[in-house]
């Protein structure tokens, strides 16, 4: 099945929605969801359609992690992670092997769909001590839109030595649902 | 007791029905006419930014002309993708006032040698993150590429598209408009 988003056009003039879609218009704003959403439901926006979380896994390695929704993708040589404050000798992180794509206009290009996890290893920190992991990412829906470079972060508290992994942090965490 | 149940609960719903029709009137007056537009027009017309020289380019220059502003980007294949079409409309019915005007959410040399690398026929002006912004008062929410935005002669919006405006909706919007 083809769970690609689609888009429309929006002509200006008065809609003829059905019935159900007016109120499901109606209930959408009622729900607090943006007009944005409820005008094109089926493209998210980027920090949905590429949702970043991290944890420490332990005093010397974080973990940054992209969930990329279906019929979305992120290009692998546009991902610059940082940290804040910068540990010394801190280097760029080795990032997994993407998806060959040969693309019409840029040619060879690695592409991430679905997960992408990525090990950020820490030089120096103390535990207990905060540090923001900053990962510049950029992408585009199957539909055909393309999202532009987008930097999200998340503080992390590094765990003592011994104690395991921190908590994963999202960086827009999910909205509960009234329906689950 | 149980008429009093069936009496708040009518009372009740039409409450939300009343609730549900305010805010639906108020939502379709956004999405389908939104009060905003004219503004959001008047900003679009009024709209100065550099052309790939660093020449500053007013957009109510090509007012009087049935007018596409193309939101796009280098980095953007889908952007790309639909140029092709638009220099061929433009070199077709440029003649009869259609006139393509790109905003570019990009650097200037990367946007002047693609424009060059493609023979691009229309002006292309270039904008940083505010062109972004401006895309999303026109109806741009997600600020995702291409956008594109199609002015009447006068001025007026009447369409937009996110993402590629394919060969057969862009022949209607000419037929209509020009």
């Amino acid at each position: 099945m083809d769970r690609s988003p689609t888009l429309t056009g929006s002509p200006r003039k008065p809609s003829r929605r059905s019935g159900a879609a007016r109120i499901a218009a109606a209930l959408a704003c009622a729900l607090g969801l943006t007009a944005a959403v409820a005008a094109d439901p089926k493209l998210l926006p980027p920090e949905q359609a590429f949702r970043f979380s991290a944890r420490a896994l332990d005093e010397r390695t974080l973990e940054a992690r992209f969930a990329v929704a279906d019929g979305y993708y992120l290009y692998r040589d546009k991902f610059v992670f940082a940290l804040e404050p910068q540990p010394p000798g801190f280097a760029a992180p080795q990032l997994p092997p993407g998806k060959l794509k040969d693309d019409q206009f840029f040619g060879k290009v690695e592409t991430y769909r679905g997960e992408v996890v990525v090990n950020l290893p820490l030089p120096a920190a103390a535990a207990g001590q905060s540090i923001v992991v900053a990962a510049d990412s950029q992408g585009c829906a199957d539909a055909g839109v393309c999202y532009p470079a987008n930097r999200q972060k998340i503080t992390l508290v590094i765990p003592a030595a011994g104690k395991g992994p921190g908590a994963v942090v999202e960086a827009y965490p999910r909205k509960k649902s009234w329906f689950n | 007791m149980s008429s009093s149940i069936v009496r708040w609960s009518v009372l009740g719903v039409a409450a939300a029905a009343a609730l549900a029709a305010g805010i639906y009137f108020a939502y379709d007056a956004r999405t389908a006419k939104p009060e905003s537009e004219p503004l959001a027009a008047a900003a679009l017309n009024g709209l100065a930014l550099p052309d790939v020289d660093g020449k500053e380019q007013r957009l109510d220059q090509w007012r009087g002309k049935l007018i596409v502003v193309n939101f796009w980007a280098t980095w953007c294949a889908p952007c790309r993708e639909e140029m092709p079409e638009f220099i061929k409309a433009q070199s077709e019915l440029g003649p009869k006032g259609l006139q393509f005007v790109g905003i570019a959410v990009d650097q200037p040399d990367k946007v002047k040698q693609f424009a060059e690398e493609i023979g691009l026929n229309y002006p292309t002006l270039v904008g940083g993150f505010g062109a972004m912004e401006l895309s999303k008062t026109l109806g741009n929410h997600l600020m995702a590429l291409p956008f594109s935005v199609v002015m009447d002669r006068k001025g007026t919006i009447v369409y937009t598209q996110l993402g590629t405006l394919k060969p057969d909706k862009l022949t209607a919007i000419t037929r209509q408009y020009l």
